[in-house]
């Protein structure tokens, strides 16, 4: 379990200025489910996962693993395995020999090594160099060193960027896997698509508020706002009937849209007055769609200031 | 666990258990050190140099050291491959630290073990270790290839005093090196901006310093650290104005030991 209490982190951006990335949040990771940490961009993500693992000190607020700080943890990667970004080895050595190190630090078994490499799939090549590796060998390595420890919380940043799409369903049978046996697991990533098919639970941050805490479920029924899309010949006579009822009604193009009813009670509601219909078809706004509305403002906000954020 | 709950939200410290322990963290170090084939290319370089140019410089001087108009002692030849040797143990010094920065590994390392103290000063023991015994073979070995030609002309030096000295001396001196680079290592990050500035450091301002007129240009090249470290590496300086052997050693470790402390303080502070 990850526990943060107004967490809050502040760096100085030149000139006396600072920059608040993420503002007073107050979240937890529960375990036995997959909870998806999703925003734009400079969000905030990535400084929560550095602070969740000691490597950003926390401006004010808490954050606990566990119930601890995780920097006092007596074998950090058996508390926390954490992928925060691909590649971060030395492109001269095995992967073999990362994980050794790895493994020597905290006093993991040798043998474990062979597990996780078989783990991930990349026992044939764990002898080369990881600078030949591709970037989805890089993810798996981070992966595979993120399980090093066989920890009940496992924290993975942005796990998908660059990987193929076999590589992709991988990660996420391998996420749900982790959840069903009982681990916390937290995904971050800025693609609405992938944690729709990844998380049970949805943290979103947009500048570096939390801007939902909800289940997937909730997610999509409280902000995937749905309509029905009306194609008619008489589209004003329809608009005009279907507003008179009270209903949401904007015209798009050569359609309408209605929220507030469902379709076949559209098509009877115009039926009886004589209107032809040509298509009647409900509509669910996708989910990526509700994450843009969702973070629009901070969006847009960092679109204005990208050179603050940037890090 | 002697840890107290308290309410939620609040972190609760534990007090029962320690970080992982140096000798796991001294571990982790040494298979990296030798995990990756710079370190192998740099010792070798290290050897290479250092015994090399020792042993190629007292066969070429030895007939005109043993002459009437030699102005220079044979024990200022007998390491002097050391004193280009010393730039490998700059290079590996920085290596150890900043390709970890460079590669973003720094944060995994840090990961595993939040206790950063402990990660320098793992990589500042197997830096003095390995410099150490590589600086002292190194010298060793140039010293006996080196002897070889003072004693054909008659003027070889005996393994004693303040030649064993200078041996064992070429090892702290390369020891010394490599962990004053660690330290400007951690401070800066960056592979090419750490060897740059120490070399500049050690090389050329230690040099420069010179011409700072009167007693404050002697004393500021007594004390230019690449200056007051390296007198325990030769029998007989070249600079007949530096520190003593070992009270030139001593300001070297005293301001390696400043760095240390600085790199140290940064290191837990800094965001990684």
């Amino acid at each position: 379990m990850i526990r943060a209490h107004q967490l809050t982190k502040r760096f100085s951006s030149g000139k006396g200025q600072s920059k608040t990335a993420v503002d007073g949040i107050d979240f937890v990771v529960e375990p036995g489910r997959v909870t998806g940490f999703l925003g734009p961009n400079g969000a905030g993500k990535s400084t929560t996962m550095r602070m969740i693992l000691g490597l950003d000190a926390p401006t004010s607020g808490t954050v606990s693993v566990n119930g601890h700080r995780y920097a006092a943890s007596p074998a950090p990667l058996r508390e926390i395995g954490a992928l925060l970004e691909a590649n971060a080895v030395h492109p001269g050595r095995s992967a073999r020999d990362h994980l050794r190190w790895m493994a020597a630090s905290n006093g993991i078994p040798t043998t474990r090594v062979g597990e996780v490499l078989e783990l991930v799939g990349l026992e044939s090549v764990a002898g080369q160099r990881a600078g030949r590796f591709s970037l989805g060998m890089g993810q798996r390595l981070g992966i595979a060193a993120a399980m090093l420890g066989d920890p009940p919380v496992v924290v993975l940043d942005e796990p998908v960027n660059g990987l193929d799409p076999e590589g992709i369903r991988w990660v996420r049978t391998f996420a749900r896997q982790l959840a069903d046996e009982g681990r916390t697991v937290f995904i971050s990533s800025h693609l609405m698509s992938e944690m729709a098919l990844m998380a049970d639970h949805l943290l979103v941050i947009g500048r570096g508020q939390i801007l939902a805490d909800c289940s997937m479920t909730e997610f999509m029924g409280s902000h995937a706002a749905s309509y029905v899309r009306v194609k008619a010949p008489a589209l004003s006579d329809a608009a005009a009937l279907l507003d008179g009822r009270g209903l949401e009604v904007s015209r798009v193009d050569d359609e309408i849209r209605v929220i507030g009813l469902d379709a076949p009670s559209v098509g009877e509601l115009l039926f009886r007055h004589g209107l032809m219909v040509h298509e009647l078809t409900l509509v669910r706004s996708s989910l990526e769609d509700a994450f843009m509305t969702l973070t629009a403002d901070s969006v847009e906000y960092h679109a204005t200031t990208a050179k603050e954020v940037a890090r | 666990m002697s840890a107290t709950l308290m309410e939620s939200g609040a972190v609760v410290e534990r007090t029962d258990v320690a970080c992982p322990s140096f000798t796991a963290v001294l571990h982790a170090e040494w298979v990296k050190l030798h995990t990756v084939r710079s370190t192998w290319w740099t010792l070798l370089a290290t050897f290479v140099l250092g015994a090399g140019l020792t042993i190629l410089m007292c066969w070429g001087n030895a007939d005109w050291l043993a002459s009437p108009e030699a102005d220079e002692s044979p024990g200022s030849f007998i390491t002097w491959g050391m004193m280009v040797a010393q730039i490998t143990a700059v290079v590996l010094g920085a290596l150890v630290v900043t390709t970890e920065y460079g590669t973003g590994m720094i944060r995994t390392s840090f990961a595993a073990v939040p206790a950063r103290g402990k990660v320098l000063a793992a990589k500042s023991l197997l830096v003095v270790l390995v410099f150490g015994i590589v600086g002292t073979v190194t010298a060793l070995v140039g010293y006996l290839g080196g002897n070889f030609f003072l004693d054909r002309e008659g003027i070889g030096m005996p393994l004693e005093g303040d030649v064993l000295r200078s041996m064992y001396g070429s090892g702290l001196y390369l020891a010394g090196i490599g962990l004053f680079t660690v330290a400007v290592g951690f401070l800066l990050r960056h592979t090419a901006g750490t060897i740059s500035v120490v070399l500049a450091l050690m090389l050329i301002l230690g040099n420069m310093v010179n011409l700072v007129p009167g007693a404050v240009g002697e004393w500021l090249t007594k004390l230019m650290p690449g200056n007051a470290g390296s007198s325990i590496s030769t029998p007989v300086a070249f600079n007949p104005n530096l520190l003593d052997a070992w009270a030139g050693f001593g300001v070297f470790v005293l301001e390696i030991a400043v760095l240390l402390a600085a790199a140290y303080v940064v290191v837990r502070r800094r965001d990684a």
